[in-house]
C-alpha cells in the first residue's frame, strides 16, 4: 500500500509542491502520531549503504532475471511461459524496489539541499551582520578622526606668549587659579584677553586718524601762507639790485646766470654745473659762460612727459612738408640737417695760462644724436708770427687732438649714431666736424655722459660724479696742451733759423762746442714720411699714426748730412717725439746697414727722459735736436781711418773719448758725462 | 709667434716706451739650457729671457717667455750654460744663475765676480766667455785686453793672459791641445797655451793681403776653430785657415762683416751684418742664404744637447728684439720675441 501511494507521486511532482505538501504531513504526522506513512521519515531510518547494497543486488538480480529469460526464450518451449512469467513478476518487484530506492533517494537530496540552504541563510545573515557592524566602525572612526583633526579658528590667531599673558592681563581676564590648571580655561582667558586689546588698539587707531586729518589741514594752511611769501621776497630782491651794483656782489648776475643754465639740455647742464665749481674752488683762471638765445631754448625743450608728443608732432608736420618738396637730394639735406642740429644754448669755457695765453673752449650738443662737441680757440697775449713749420700746431682743428691717446675726435662716440647716419645717408661725422665741432671722449666725460663701448645707449644719463672726476685732469690737461704748443711754436721759429734754441738750464746736458748745425726744419706730410725709406720699422710698429705731426730736419757738417725724420705725437712731451736718421757720408747708412746710426736712434728716443729738462718739459724737442748734433760730432771725428785711402781725415777728432769702440758690435762712445765733460759708452 | 703690436691700440706714454725700447734692442748672446728645452737671450738692456723651445715647437705653439729684467746693469755681452749653471756676462763682471731657478720668476743670481782690472777708470765689458770643461775653468776675456781665468769651484782667478793691443772680441777653444784662441780689435789672432799661460801663436789677419779689407777696419769679429782650421772674421774678408801653417787657404766671398762664425757637421755657418744666415762648404762655395728678420745677426746657437733631439734648432739673434728659429737650416720657421 505505501508502494502505491508512493507510486502515484512522480518524482517531478515530489519537488515543486512536495515541500509544504509533505511539511504539513508531518507536522501533522507529529500532531497525529503515525496516522500517515511518511517516507520522509523512512529516509532518516534507513542506512543510505544498505540501500546502495540493495540497489546493487536488485540490479544483478534483474540482470539475472533478463538473461534467465532471455536463456529461456531462446531455448523455448512449453513450461518456459511459466517460468518466464514467474521471473517477470520477480522482475516487476524488483522494479519496485528500484522504484523505492528511487524515490528515497531523491528526498534524501531534497532534504541534503534543504539543509544546506539554511545553513547558508543562516550564514549570510551573519555576514550581513557583520558589514553593518563593520560600516558602523569605520564611520565612528572617521568621526573620531573629523574631531581629532578639528581646528577652530582660535587656533589661527597669534596669541602672546604664556608669561606675557600672565603679566599683561588683569586678574578679571587671567583667572590665574583657573587657568593655570585647565589648559581650556586657560585658552578661553587668552582668547578674551586677545579681544580685549584688539578692541584698544582700535580705539586708538580711530584717535591717530583724526589726529592726522587735522595735521593735515594746518599744513594746507601754512602752505598757502608761504606761497603768499614768495612774490613779497621777490620784490625785495628787485629792490637790492642797485645796493647790489654799488657794493660790487654780482649775486644777479650769477642768479641770471643759473636761471640760464636751467634752459640748458641735462649734459651742457652737468659741464656748467662742474666747470663753476671747479672754478671756483681749485682754478681762479677758469672762467664759464653760457651763450645763446634763451627763447630758442625755451621753444624747443618742454618738460619730459611733452616732449615726445612734440617731436611725435614735429615729425609728423615734417613729413608733410617734405612731401611737398620736389627733390630727393633736398629732402635727405634736410634730414642731414636736422639730425645734426645742434641746441641753441651752448657753454664757453676760458682757460688763462699763465704767460697770459687764453684758451677759448666753446661745448655744443648735437641733440639729436646725444653727444657733445667742442671747439677751441687759442689766442695769445701778444700777436704771433707764425712760422711756416709751425701751421697746424695752434689749428682750432687739431690742437686739442689726443689729449689723451687715441682720442682723435674724429668719429661720434655714441655707437647708436652709427644707425641714425645710416638712415640719412651720413658717412661719418668727421666730414661735419669742421662746423659742428669735435666731439672728444673727454668732452662727453665732462658732461657727464657715459657710452660704454659695446652697447648703444638709449637715453641720455648725464652723470655728475663722471664730470666731476675728469674735470680737474681734463683742465690740467688742456693747460699743458696749451702751453707745450705755445712752447713749439716759438721753438719752431728758431728752428727755421736754424738754431736750435737751447735754454741755459739744459746747457749741461752738452758739450761746449758742437760744430754741427741743422740746416733746415719743414713740415712733411703723413703719405710721404710713410714712403720714406728709413721710417718703415716706426711705420710697422704702429707709431705713426694719421694724428701725428712729421717735420724733417737736416743737420750738416762738411760733406756729411744726415736727415732726421721727427713724429711728433699730439701727446708732445709726455709722448716724446721719434727720430729716425739717414746719414749720407761716404755711402748712404742707416739704422739698417749701419749699428751706430741706430744707437744714435736709441740715444734719442730711448733715453729721451734725461733731455726732458725741468719740468714742464717744453725743452725736449730742442734738447734731442741739440744731441742730435752732439752724435754727428762724435759719429763723423771717431770714424776709424781708412789707411788705404790718401789724405788727411776730414774731421779730426776733438771729442775726449776714453774708448773709440766697445762691445761685440763696436759702438762709438755716444754718451756725453757731465761735468768731466768726456764721452763714454752706457 | 711674432708679438706684433696692434694698430688700433692707443698708445699712450707707457705702450709707446715700450714700443720704443723693443725697436732699439739688440739681442747680444744667446745660450741653451743644458737639457735643451730653454733658450736664454741678453739684450743691450741687461735683460735676459728665457724661452721655452719645447712649448714653442710642439704643436700647440704656445710661447713661453719668461723675462726678468736687469739681470745686468749694462748690456748682457756674453752668455754661455755649464750642466746646471748659466752664465752671463757684461760690463765688468760675470754672474752665475742657476737654471732651475730660472725658470721661476724673480730668480736671484747665484754669485758675482769681476775679474782684477787694471784701471778703474771705465768698467771694461765682457766680450767673451769660454768654458774649458777640462780644466773646469771659465775665460772672460773684453774690454781690458787681457784673457782672465777663473776657476769655476773655487772663483778665483787663477791666470791673465795678455798680449792683445786693444780689446778682445771673441775666443774659440782648441781641444786637443788644449789651446785657446783670441780675436781681438788689434786685428791679430792670438793662440795662447793654457797649461804654459804663454802666447804660442800670432796670426795678424790684417796682414795678409787676401784677406785683409782697409775700408772696414783690422778687427776680428769672431772666431771657430776645429782643431787644425780655424775660420775667423769681421773687418777683414771671412776666412778658413791651417793652423800649423799660419795661411789662409779659403777665403769666402761676402763683403759684409761676419760677427759670428761656427762650425756645423760639414759647413760653416756664419752671420754678420745682413740679414741672412750664411752656409758655407769648405771650398768657399755659398750653399745657402737663409733671410731672418733682424737687419744684423750678432749671434747664432745650436741646440745640439743630447736630451731634446726634438728641440734641434739653429737660433739666430742681433740687431731687433726677435730670435729667429730656424728647425731646418733651410728656411726660417718662426721667431721669438721679447
Amino acid at each position: 500500500m505505501s508502494s502505491e501511494s508512493s507510486k502515484k507521486r512522480k518524482p517531478k511532482v515530489i519537488r515543486s509542491d512536495g515541500a509544504p505538501a509533505e511539511g504539513k504531513r508531518n507536522r501533522s504526522d507529529t500532531e497525529q502520531e503515525g496516522k500517515y506513512y511518511s517516507e520522509e521519515a523512512e529516509v532518516d531510518l534507513r542506512d543510505p549503504g544498505r540501500d546502495y547494497e540493495l540497489y546493487k543486488y536488485t540490479c544483478q538480480e534483474l540482470q539475472r532475471l533478463m538473461a534467465e529469460i532471455q536463456d529461456l526464450k531462446s531455448r523455448g518451449g512449453k513450461d518456459v511461459a511459466i517460468e518466464i512469467e514467474e521471473r517477470r513478476i520477480q522482475s516487476c518487484v524488483h522494479f519496485m524496489t528500484l522504484k523505492k530506492l528511487n524515490r528515497l533517494a531523491h528526498i534524501r537530496l531534497k532534504k541534503g539541499r534543504d539543509q544546506t540552504h539554511e545553513a547558508k541563510q543562516k550564514v549570510d545573515a551573519y555576514h550581513l551582520q557583520l558589514q553593518n557592524l563593520l560600516y558602523e566602525v569605520m564611520h565612528l572612526q572617521k568621526e573620531i578622526t573629523k574631531c581629532l583633526e578639528f581646528k577652530s579658528k582660535h587656533e589661527e590667531i597669534d596669541l602672546v606668549s604664556l608669561e606675557e599673558f600672565y603679566k599683561e592681563a588683569p586678574p578679571d581676564i587671567s583667572k590665574a587659579e583657573v587657568t593655570m590648571g585647565d589648559p581650556h580655561q586657560q585658552t578661553l582667558a587668552r582668547l578674551d584677553w586677545e579681544l580685549e586689546q584688539r578692541k584698544r588698539l582700535a580705539e586708538k587707531y580711530r584717535e591717530c586718524l583724526s589726529n592726522k586729518e587735522k595735521i593735515l589741514k594746518e599744513i594746507e594752511v601754512k602752505k598757502e601762507y608761504l606761497s603768499s611769501l614768495q612774490p613779497r621776497l621777490n620784490s625785495i630782491m628787485q629792490a637790492s639790485l642797485p645796493v647790489q651794483e654799488y657794493l660790487f656782489m654780482p649775486f644777479d648776475q650769477a642768479h641770471k646766470q643759473y636761471e640760464t643754465a636751467r634752459h640748458l639740455p641735462p649734459p651742457l647742464y652737468v659741464l656748467f654745473v662742474q666747470a663753476t665749481a671747479y672754478g671756483q674752488a681749485c682754478d681762479k683762471t677758469l672762467s664759464v659762460a653760457i651763450e645763446g638765445s634763451v627763447d630758442e631754448a625755451k621753444a624747443l625743450f618742454k618738460p619730459p612727459e611733452d616732449s615726445q608728443d612734440d617731436e611725435s608732432d614735429s615729425d609728423a608736420e615734417e613729413e608733410q612738408t617734405t612731401r611737398r618738396r620736389p627733390t630727393l637730394g633736398v629732402q635727405l639735406d634736410d634730414k642731414r640737417k636736422e639730425m645734426l642740429k645742434r641746441h641753441p644754448l651752448s657753454v664757453m669755457l676760458d682757460l688763462k695760462c699763465k704767460d697770459d695765453s687764453v684758451l677759448h673752449l666753446t661745448f655744443y650738443y648735437l641733440m639729436n644724436l646725444n653727444i657733445m662737441t667742442v671747439k677751441a680757440k687759442v689766442t695769445t697775449a701778444m700777436e704771433l708770427i707764425t712760422p711756416i713749420s709751425a701751421g697746424d700746431l695752434l689749428s682750432p682743428d687739431s690742437v686739442l687732438s689726443c689729449l689723451y691717446p687715441g682720442d682723435h675726435g674724429k668719429k661720434t662716440p655714441n655707437p647708436a649714431n652709427q644707425y641714425q647716419f645710416d638712415k640719412v645717408g651720413i658717412l661719418t661725422l668727421s666730414d661735419y666736424v669742421l662746423e659742428l665741432g669735435h666731439p672728444y671722449l673727454w668732452v662727453q666725460k665732462l658732461g657727464g655722459l657715459h657710452f660704454p663701448k659695446e652697447q648703444p645707449q638709449q637715453t641720455v644719463i648725464a652723470d655728475h660724479s663722471l664730470s666731476a672726476s675728469h674735470m680737474e685732469t681734463t683742465m690740467k690737461l688742456l693747460k699743458t696742451r696749451v702751453q707745450s704748443r705755445l712752447a713749439l711754436h716759438k721753438q719752431f721759429a728758431s728752428l727755421e733759423h736754424g738754431i736750435v734754441p737751447v735754454t741755459s738750464d739744459c746747457q749741461y746736458l752738452f758739450p761746449a762746442k758742437v760744430v754741427s748745425r741743422l740746416v733746415k726744419w719743414v713740415t712733411v706730410a703723413h703719405e710721404d714720411y710713410m714712403e720714406l725709406h728709413f721710417t718703415k720699422d716706426i711705420v710697422d710698429a704702429g707709431l705713426a699714426g694719421d694724428t701725428n705731426l712729421y717735420y724733417m730736419a737736416l743737420i750738416e757738417r762738411g760733406t756729411a748730412k744726415l736727415q732726421a725724420a721727427v713724429v711728433l705725437n699730439p701727446g708732445y712731451s709726455s709722448i716724446p717725439p721719434v727720430f729716425q736718421l739717414c746719414l749720407n757720408w761716404k755711402g748712404e747708412k742707416t739704422n739698417s746697414n749701419d749699428d751706430n746710426i741706430r744707437a744714435m736712434e736709441g740715444e734719442v728716443n730711448v733715453c729721451y727722459k734725461e733731455l726732458c729738462g725741468p719740468w714742464p718739459s717744453h725743452q725736449l724737442l730742442t734738447n734731442q735736436l741739440q744731441r742730435l748734433c752732439v752724435l754727428l760730432d762724435v759719429y763723423l771725428e771717431t770714424e776709424s781711418h781708412d789707411d788705404s785711402v790718401e789724405g788727411p781725415k776730414e774731421f779730426p777728432q776733438e771729442k775726449m773719448c776714453l774708448r773709440l769702440f766697445r762691445g761685440p758690435s763696436r759702438m762709438k762712445p755716444f754718451k756725453y758725462n757731465h761735468p768731466q765733460g768726456f764721452f763714454s759708452h752706457r | 709667434m711674432e708679438r706684433a703690436v696692434p694698430l688700433a691700440v692707443p698708445l699712450g706714454q707707457t705702450e709707446v716706451f715700450q714700443a720704443l725700447q723693443r725697436l732699439h734692442m739688440t739681442i747680444f748672446s744667446q745660450s741653451v739650457s743644458p737639457c735643451g728645452k730653454f733658450l736664454a737671450a741678453g739684450n743691450n738692456y741687461g735683460q735676459i729671457a728665457i724661452f721655452s723651445l719645447s712649448s714653442a715647437l710642439s704643436s700647440e705653439a704656445k710661447e713661453e717667455i719668461l723675462h726678468f729684467s736687469l739681470a745686468h746693469d749694462g748690456p748682457v755681452y756674453s752668455m754661455v750654460s755649464t750642466d746646471r749653471h748659466l752664465l752671463s756676462a757684461g760690463d765688468g763682471e760675470v754672474k752665475a744663475w742657476l737654471w732651475a731657478e730660472m725658470l721661476k720668476k724673480g730668480c736671484k743670481e747665484l754669485w758675482r765676480r769681476q775679474p782684477p782690472y787694471r784701471t778703474s777708470l771705465e768698467v771694461p765689458e765682457i766680450n767673451a766667455l769660454l768654458l774649458v770643461p777640462k780644466e773646469n775653468s771659465l775665460i772672460l776675456a773684453g774690454g781690458d785686453c787681457q784673457l782672465h781665468t777663473m776657476d769655476l769651484e773655487t772663483g778665483t782667478f787663477t791666470r791673465v793672459l795678455r798680449g792683445h793691443t786693444d780689446y778682445i772680441h771673441c775666443l774659440a777653444l782648441r781641444e786637443r791641445s788644449p789651446e785657446v784662441l783670441s780675436g781681438g780689435e788689434d786685428g791679430a789672432v792670438r793662440l795662447w797655451d793654457l797649461r804654459t799661460a804663454k802666447e804660442v801663436q800670432t796670426i795678424e789677419v790684417y796682414k795678409h793681403e787676401e784677406c785683409s779689407r782697409p775700408h772696414n777696419g783690422r778687427w776680428i769679429g769672431c772666431l771657430a776653430t776645429d782643431s787644425d782650421w780655424m775660420v775667423c772674421g769681421g773687418g777683414p774678408a771671412l776666412t778658413l785657415w791651417h793652423l800649423r801653417s799660419s795661411t789662409p787657404t779659403t777665403i769666402f766671398p761676402i763683403r759684409a762683416p761676419q760677427k759670428h762664425v761656427t762650425f756645423y757637421q760639414d759647413l760653416i755657418l756664419s752671420a754678420g751684418q745682413g740679414r741672412c744666415v750664411n752656409q758655407w762648404q769648405l771650398s768657399g762655395e755659398l750653399k745657402a742664404q737663409v733671410p731672418g728678420s733682424s737687419p744684423g745677426l750678432l749671434s747664432l746657437s745650436l741646440n745640439q744637447q743630447p736630451a731634446a733631439p726634438e728641440c734641434k734648432v739653429l737660433t739666430a739673434a742681433g740687431n731687433s728684439c726677435r730670435v729667429d728659429v730656424f728647425t731646418n737650416l733651410g728656411y726660417r720657421a718662426f721667431s721669438l720675441s721679447f
